[in-house]
C-alpha cells in the first residue's frame, strides 16, 4: 500500500549504522527499529511512506533516500 | 417512601432525575429552566442525590460533555430551552447518530428574535429530523414520571436513543400541580442501572463506537429502524409504569372526552389543561367537540391519527409554533397532514397558531377553534386552512 | 516475513499502528509515538479534528471524538463518568488542532481550566487549518503564508499557554517533537498531577509550512533554538525554562519554510525583536512565579 504513497524509500547501510537510534526516535510511522547490535537498524516497507526524515537525522549518513521503483 | 404534594415541573424534574440515579448532569442555566438546575444542585449537595454535576459554560459543552460522559457509561440528564437548545444544535445531532440515551428536558421557550422567556414549541419541534423522541408533559406529574420513563424507553437495546422530555416554560415549569413521588426503590425495580451493550470506553474492556454500515444510507437507516421500534417501547413503557405506578398516559395520544364528538382539537402540552376545561364547558352547551392530547411527537403517532381521523369529521391542530413559509401552516399541522394524505376519506384539517411567543392560550380562544372547528364539520369546508388566532383576536384580518 | 512479525509486535506494544494517513513527515503521528511511550495502556483518549484525527485513528487505546469544534467538553464528561464510577485511575487525554483550541473551542479550553478539570488538555499545534487546505488560524504565526492570508498573517500568533497558565491551572507546559525527552518528561510529570494539565507542543508540516518532508525535525528544532518556540513550564504558577539555547538568529528558522519566503527584512526584523522580547521576558521570570 504504502508503495503508492511513497516516492522515496530508506535504505540503511549496516556497516556504517552506530545503533544510535535517532532514526528509531523521529520516524513518525514507527516503520523503523534499531533491531539488534548484530543486525542493525531495520524497515517495515509496508507502512514508511519514504518521508526521509530517518535519513535527515542520521548523525553518521548511513540512510540514504532511493527512488522508489 | 412515597409522597405527594404540590410541586412545580422544574422541581419534579428534579426529582424525576435523582430517582432515575443519573449520574452525571452536564448543564447551564438558561430561563425557564434554572429551578431544575438548581434543585438538583441542592439535592447534590445535600447529599439527597449521587451525581457529578458539570457546571459547564455553555449548552454546545452542557451537550457534549452529555455524550462523552454517556459514551464512557454513566447515566446522563441534562436541560435546556430555547436559544441554549439552539446554541447545543451542533451537538444535538450527536447522541442519535451515536446512539447515545441521553435524557434531555427541554423545558419549552420560545426562540428569539420574535420570542420571549415564556414557551412556545419551536426550540423542541426544530430538533424534529435529529433522532431525539420527544413527548410533551401537560403537567408536574407527567414530567416526573416521563423522565423516568424516557431512561427505560432511551436505554432498551432495541432503541439506544436520547429522549427529549419537553414542558412549557412557566406554565409547567413554574407552575405548582399535585405531584406524587415514587420510592425510590419501586423505581430501581423499574429501571435497572445503565449499561450500555454497543458501547465501552474502559481500557480493560474497551469496545468501539457502534459499528455502522459504511454506507451511510444504510447507517441512518438504522437509526430510522431504532425509532420505529421506539414506537412499541414507548407503549410498552407507559403500560408496565401504570401497573407498577397507577399512572398511564395513553401512549402517543390521549383521547379526551371524545365519546361523542364530531371533531377534535389536537392540542400539546400545557395548553392541554385549559383545553379540557373548554370542552367540558362546551359539552354542557351539548357542542360536540372532542380534545386529543398529542403526547408524542418523535416518533410520529402516523397510524394512531389515522384511527382518529377516521372516526371525526374535522381535526383542528393547534401549533404553538411557526414555519415560516411552510407548505401549510404549522408543523404539527403539516406532519398530521402527511399522516393523513395516506386515508381514501380524510377528514377537513383546520391549523390553529396561538400562543406564540408565549403568549397565554386562552379559554376564549380555545372556545373560538373549537366553534371554527365545529362550522368546519357543519359546512362541510374550511374557510380558512391557517388561522392566525391572535391576530383575529386583535382584529387583524388577513 | 520475520521483520514483519517484529514490527507488528511493535505497533500492539507501543498502542498505535504504523502507517496512518497523514502526510509523509507529519508532526503528529511522532508527537504520538512520543506520548504514548508515556501514558500507557490505562488512558482513554478524546478529540477530533481533520488533523488532530488523523494520526489518533490509528492509536490504539478506548476513543471517543464528536467534531472538531467540540474541545476538552466530551472529554470533561468523560472524567465526570470516571468520578462517577470510582475510576479516576484512568488517564483522560483530550487532544486537538490550533484551530479547535485557538479559535472556535478557545472558551471550552478556558472553562475546562477553571473547572480544573482531570485531564491532560494537549494542543498539537500545525499553525494552521491544514487538512481543510491550509486557512489561517489565530495560531499561525505573524507573516506567513496560508490560502486565506496569501500576502502573510498580518496578526500575532495568539499565546495560549500563557494565557491558560494564568487560570491558576497546575500545569502547563510548551513542548517539541525535536526534543523528545523533554516533551516525555512533561508528560509523564503531567499524569501524576490532578487537575487540569495543559501541554502545547508544535506539530511541523511540511505541506503548509513548505519544506522538504526529511526536515521535519530540523525545522521544528531550529524553532526551538531561535526562541521562536521556546520549551517552558508553569507548575503552580512558577515558570521553569527546560531549554535555553543560545538564540540563533531567527532568519535560520524562517528561511527553512516557503511559507516565510515572502518576508521584507522589516517583517524579519519584527519577528527577532518579537523573540528577542520574549526569550527576555522569560529569562527574566524563569523561577518566578508567573501567575497574577
Amino acid at each position: 500500500m504504502s508503495r503508492l504513497v511513497r516516492s522515496f524509500r530508506p535504505v540503511v547501510d549496516n556497516d556504517k549504522c552506530t545503533r544510535c537510534g535517532n532514526c528509531q526516535t523521529y520516524c513518525p510511522e514507527g516503520t523503523v527499529m534499531v533491531k539488534s547490535k548484530e543486525d542493525g537498524v531495520v524497515y517495515d516497507y509496508r507502512f514508511c511512506t519514504g518521508c526521509g526524515i530517518c535519513a535527515n537525522e542520521c548523525p553518521v549518513e548511513a540512510i540514504t533516500m532511493v527512488r522508489e521503483g | 417512601m412515597s409522597f405527594t404534594r404540590m410541586m412545580e415541573g422544574n422541581e419534579a424534574a428534579a426529582w424525576g432525575a435523582k430517582l432515575s440515579r443519573a449520574e452525571v448532569v452536564p448543564a447551564y442555566p438558561i430561563t425557564p429552566q434554572t429551578e431544575l438546575i438548581s434543585h438538583i444542585a441542592t439535592m447534590i449537595a445535600n447529599g439527597e442525590m449521587k451525581a457529578q454535576y458539570i457546571k459547564v459554560e455553555g449548552e454546545h459543552t452542557a451537550m457534549a460533555a452529555s455524550c462523552g460522559a454517556s459514551a464512557a457509561g454513566a447515566r446522563v440528564f441534562t436541560a435546556s430551552s430555547s436559544q441554549g437548545i439552539v446554541n447545543m444544535e451542533e451537538g444535538i445531532w450527536m447522541p442519535p447518530g451515536r446512539r447515545l440515551p441521553i435524557v434531555m428536558c427541554i423545558v419549552n421557550r420560545a426562540i428569539a428574535p420574535l420570542g420571549s422567556l415564556r414557551p412556545d414549541h419551536n426550540d423542541s419541534l426544530l430538533q424534529r429530523d435529529t433522532g431525539w423522541i420527544q413527548l410533551y408533559c401537560e403537567n408536574s406529574q407527567e414530567v416526573l414520571d416521563t423522565i423516568i420513563q424516557a431512561y427505560k424507553i432511551g436505554e432498551d437495546n432495541r432503541v439506544y436513543l436520547p429522549v427529549a422530555p419537553c414542558y412549557d416554560g412557566y406554565f409547567v415549569s413554574a407552575t405548582a400541580t399535585p405531584t406524587t413521588v415514587p420510592d425510590q426503590d419501586e423505581v430501581d425495580d423499574f429501571l435497572p442501572p445503565y449499561k450500555h451493550e454497543m458501547y465501552n470506553l474502559m481500557p480493560d474492556e474497551y469496545k468501539a463506537a457502534p459499528a455502522f454500515p459504511r454506507n451511510i444510507a444504510k447507517a441512518r437507516y438504522e437509526v430510522q429502524k431504532a425509532m420505529e421500534r421506539a414506537k412499541e417501547i414507548v407503549e410498552e413503557v407507559d403500560r408496565d409504569y401504570a401497573k407498577r405506578f397507577g399512572r398511564s398516559y395513553d401512549g402517543f395520544l390521549e383521547e379526551y372526552a371524545c365519546d361523542d364528538a364530531d371533531a377534535v382539537l389536537v392540542t400539546m402540552g400545557s395548553m392541554t389543561g385549559t383545553a379540557r376545561d373548554v370542552v367540558d364547558e362546551m359539552q354542557a352547551e351539548g357542542k360536540k367537540i372532542g380534545l386529543v392530547k398529542l403526547r408524542g411527537f418523535r416518533p410520529f403517532p402516523t397510524e394512531e391519527l389515522q384511527e382518529l381521523a377516521k372516526k371525526y369529521h374535522a381535526i383542528g391542530i393547534v401549533d404553538r409554533n411557526t414555519s415560516y413559509g411552510s407548505a401549510g401552516g404549522g408543523i404539527v399541522s403539516m406532519e398530521a397532514a402527511r399522516a393523513l394524505y395516506a386515508l381514501d376519506d380524510r377528514p377537513l384539517l383546520l391549523n390553529f397558531h396561538v400562543g406564540l411567543g408565549g403568549s397565554d392560550v386562552t379559554m376564549r380562544q380555545i372556545e373560538y377553534m373549537a366553534d371554527k372547528v365545529l362550522e368546519a364539520v357543519e359546512t362541510g369546508k374550511v374557510k380558512e386552512v391557517v388561522d392566525w388566532v391572535e391576530l383575529h383576536e386583535m382584529g387583524e384580518v388577513m | 516475513m520475520k521483520n514483519d512479525q517484529l514490527f507488528d509486535e511493535y505497533y500492539e506494544k507501543s498502542l498505535m499502528q504504523g502507517g496512518t494517513a497523514c502526510c509523509p513527515g507529519c508532526g503528529g503521528p511522532t508527537f504520538w509515538r512520543m506520548a504514548l511511550e508515556v501514558l500507557g495502556p490505562n488512558t482513554i483518549l478524546y478529540g477530533d479534528g481533520p488533523c488532530a484525527g488523523c494520526a489518533t485513528r490509528n492509536i490504539k487505546l478506548p476513543r471517543f471524538g464528536l467534531h472538531f469544534s467540540f474541545v476538552a467538553d466530551g472529554a470533561t464528561g468523560i472524567v465526570a463518568a470516571l468520578a462517577a464510577k470510582g475510576r479516576e485511575d484512568i488517564t483522560v487525554v483530550s487532544g486537538g488542532g490550533d484551530g479547535a483550541i485557538g479559535d472556535i473551542g478557545f472558551g471550552k479550553v478556558s472553562a475546562a481550566a477553571e473547572r480544573n478539570e482531570n485531564m491532560i488538555q494537549l494542543c498539537i499545534d500545525n499553525e494552521a487549518y491544514m487538512n481543510t487546505g491550509i486557512q489561517k488560524s489565530g495560531l499561525t504565526p505573524f507573516g506567513a503564508w496560508t490560502t486565506t492570508t496569501p500576502q502573510g498573517k498580518e496578526n500575532q500568533k495568539k499565546r495560549i499557554p500563557m494565557v491558560i497558565a494564568q487560570h491558576g491551572v497546575p500545569y502547563v507546559a510548551t513542548a517539541s517533537v525535536a526534543y523528545p525527552r523533554d516533551l516525555k518528561a512533561k508528560i509523564e510529570k503531567a499524569m501524576g498531577i490532578r487537575g487540569f494539565k495543559y501541554i502545547h507542543t508544535v506539530m511541523p508540516c511540511p505541506t503548509g509550512w513548505r519544506f522538504n518532508p526529511a526536515k521535519s525535525i530540523e525545522v521544528v528544532r531550529l524553532g526551538v533554538q531561535t526562541w521562536s518556540w521556546p520549551l517552558y513550564e508553569v507548575e503552580n504558577g512558577v515558570l521553569r525554562l527546560t531549554m535555553k539555547p543560545d538564540p540563533k538568529p531567527v532568519e535560520e528558522y524562517l528561511s527553512t519554510q516557503g511559507r516565510f519566503r515572502r518576508l521584507t527584512d522589516e517583517q524579519i526584523e519584527f519577528i527577532q525583536k518579537q523573540a528577542d522580547n520574549d526569550r527576555e521576558r522569560l529569562l527574566e521570570n524563569d523561577g518566578k512565579n508567573i501567575q497574577f
